[in-house]
């Protein structure tokens, strides 16, 4: 066996694998506060990218200003969906609530073709191409710095959940929204707020995963095969997110390498057929969560 | 500065909206002066939105622009020409649809079909009928067998003789003894495979030695592990098939970061000049087969004269005109053609008759659309001619003559 090409690949795959929990993580903020599946969060990606497009190609402006337009205007996007479409949902069965988020998608790839056309794409390049080597292994450069900015949020998320008072109240609010709201913790903001900051995850991963593979109005399926990411560490786990994310990440890339590319998905997709028998609120899911 | 925002795709967008709008059977009619016979109508499933609609809207302009020049030019035989479309998304039921649709309400001689799939979903129905000769956007090598789709053709090389091509161009740049060595990557799907065996086949007669097959799932986001199996056997070519843009970019971007001095190839859809303009100076050396010249090629002729002309004349902000383009033209100048010879034939246009009169084209001169002269064989066009990106310059070169295939 050639350990050099497993440590390579491997490599690979981990990064992959931590944009994969990026996406991911916006999918359980905003299931875990306000319990609906958001099917557009590939849509709101794809959305962020273009915006990103917008800014650095079409009015050149540096990407390093663009990305944070774009994220804002990804983040703001979502929370506009959840003010205008989704809370006025509130107390609807949860399957007319899925078909608004995936009505939602279908205008965002309507939108998106009506003004940058159907064109696949490529965005302006902004990170750096010098190849990347940790020790002998060879890690193309556009995954590990995605990886990096990838962590970095992911590592302020985190800190924010863990003690700000905004994180606070949605980490109240997911555990028990009567509890949250008996104590005075205004549960609607908390609903915008999980929408926006599950939107900003998603428009970072949506703009880093486009600047590697290329942008379509298309580009929101990577978002549904990202459901296999949550489904496997559970709906409402932030942990389980993190940690399915990247084992898929590695997962998919292994079965690619030795296998080929068309054993990516069966091999992902056999994980989680044994995780749903074994474990059907996923790795780190809450027992009673109700699956749609 | 907000002008840009949303740069050149804005219009693009504007005119897609436009066209989607036309989701009710569009009508292109012929000029008064040709209207005494009955008119001639070419259908066709049009995917104006989904997947496909890149190339989808410029095939329509294809189309729509030669209806408008053949009918100025008297239409066919002094038939007018009538263009009836509907958009379809790239979706085959659609497509299927829009054609028992058009059949019954208008039909039509000729056909465009959209994809492989509805080509062959509608063969069996096409078949019974006996009444529409059909091409479209598929280079499908199985839609040549005979047999199976006798009404169907392909207006180029099959996705096999495109291989084909580029095998024969690869062992004519070989020196005497050396062995060539390269890779094909394709996307894991039906257009994706369609020519991995016989392209096999035909390296091994050839003396060029397959090291590495590459396949990818439709989507992919990253293509690093691949590209690091492809550093490990360093081929002389890599040839993709079953892409537009994506991952092309990346094999190519992180292929030569490694310092490998691998050619790269495409086949038809993956030779567009939106290649260049997305991927700029890192496009420089990509090669592609490709049946047609180029619009903006160096090249000339009555036919292709025209078609610029024509293109000028009904937009004349477009500018280039892709390759999507350049096809629809030629799928009609081809229907065009095959129902003239029909009728000089004094026969009526049947399924049949039209195939046989496909099937009589030899040496036939398309007018500069394509550089030589050139015959049918089963049911395709088995001509191209290797191109290579001058990113410089903007555009494609030959690098090849014209190859036909026997």
């Amino acid at each position: 066996m050639d350990w050099l090409f497993f440590g390579e690949i491997s490599l690979a795959g981990l990064a992959m694998g931590g944009l994969y929990s990026l996406i991911a993580l916006g999918f359980v903020i905003i299931y875990k506060a306000t319990r609906v599946i958001n099917f557009a969060i590939g849509e709101i990606m794809m959305f962020a990218a273009y915006l990103f497009l917008a800014f650095a190609g079409g009015m050149e402006l540096s990407p390093w200003i663009a990305l944070p337009l774009a994220v804002l205007g990804g983040s703001i996007l979502g929370g506009v969906i959840e003010k205008v479409m989704i809370r006025p949902m509130l107390g609807e069965s949860p399957i007319a609530v899925v078909m608004v988020t995936i009505g939602i998608a279908s205008i965002l790839v309507g939108v998106v073709e009506l003004f940058w056309s159907a064109d696949p794409q490529l965005l302006p390049r902004f990170l750096p191409r010098e190849p990347v080597f940790i020790g002998p292994l060879y890690l193309a450069p556009k995954i590990a710095y995605g990886f990096l900015i990838g962590a970095a949020v992911l590592i302020l998320y985190l800190l924010y959940f863990r003690f700000s008072r905004g994180g606070v109240a949605l980490r109240a609010t997911a555990s028990d929204q009567a509890a949250a709201y008996s104590m005075g913790i205004n549960v609607r903001r908390v609903f915008n707020l999980a929408w926006v900051f599950g939107s900003l995850a998603a428009s970072l991963a949506g703009v880093l995963v486009a600047a590697t593979g290329g942008l379509s109005p298309q580009f929101g399926i990577i978002g549904l095969s990202v459901l296999v990411v949550v489904i496997v560490g559970g709906l409402d786990s932030i942990l389980g997110a993190l940690i399915a994310g990247v084992f898929i990440g590695w997962l998919e890339t292994v079965a690619g390498a030795y296998l080929g590319g068309e054993y990516r998905m069966p091999a992902t997709f056999l994980v989680l057929a044994v995780i749903l028998v074994i474990r059907p609120y996923g790795l780190f899911g809450t027992h009673e969560i109700e699956r749609v | 500065m907000f002008r840009n925002l949303f740069s050149s795709g804005f219009r693009k967008g504007r005119q897609l909206a436009g066209l989607g709008g036309l989701v009710a059977a569009l009508t292109m009619t012929a000029p008064a002066m040709a209207q005494d016979k009955e008119p001639i109508v070419f259908g066709g499933s049009i995917p104006l939105s989904g997947v496909f609609a890149f190339a989808g809207v410029h095939i329509h302009a294809g189309l729509t622009d030669y209806t408008s020049w053949i009918n100025s030019e008297g239409g066919i035989n002094g038939h007018p020409v009538e263009y009836v479309m509907e958009d379809t998304a790239y979706e085959v039921d659609r497509s299927v649809a829009a054609f028992k649709k058009i059949s019954g309400s208008d039909s039509p001689a000729v056909y465009y079909g959209d994809s492989t799939g509805f080509m062959k979903a509608i063969a069996a129905e096409l078949n019974s009928q006996g009444n529409t000769l059909m091409s479209g956007a598929s280079f499908a090598t199985a839609l040549t067998d005979n047999e199976q789709y006798p009404f169907q053709f392909i207006p180029g090389p099959n996705y096999s003789q495109m291989f084909g091509i580029i095998l024969e161009y690869i062992a004519s740049e070989t020196g005497e003894g050396d062995k060539p060595t390269l890779a094909f990557v394709y996307s894991d799907t039906e257009f994706g495979k369609d020519p991995i065996e016989n392209g096999k086949a035909r390296a091994a007669e050839l003396g060029i030695e397959v090291v590495e097959e590459i396949v990818t799932k439709p989507g992919s986001v990253d293509v690093s592990a691949e590209v690091l199996k492809l550093r490990r056997v360093r081929p002389d070519y890599v040839v993709f098939h079953g892409y537009v843009l994506s991952p092309i970019n990346e094999f190519m971007v992180q292929m030569r970061q490694m310092g490998l001095d691998t050619k790269f190839m495409g086949t038809f859809w993956s030779s567009d000049k939106l290649i260049i303009d997305k991927m700029g100076a890192d496009a420089d050396g990509y090669m592609g087969v490709m049946p047609y010249n180029y619009y903006d090629s160096e090249e000339s002729g009555p036919m292709l004269d025209a078609l610029r002309a024509q293109a000028e004349k009904s937009d004349p902000e477009a500018g280039y005109r892709p390759t999507g383009y350049m096809q629809g033209w030629f799928n009609a100048m081809v229907w065009t053609e095959v129902i003239k010879r029909t009728l000089d034939a004094g026969k009526e246009l049947t399924a049949e008759n039209m195939a046989a009169s496909l099937a009589s084209i030899e040496d036939w001169d398309t007018g500069g659309i394509i550089g030589i002269p050139v015959t049918v064989r089963d049911m395709s066009f088995p001509v191209g001619r290797i191109w290579r990106v001058n990113a410089d310059e903007g555009r494609y070169e030959p690098v090849s003559d014209w190859i036909h295939l026997d």
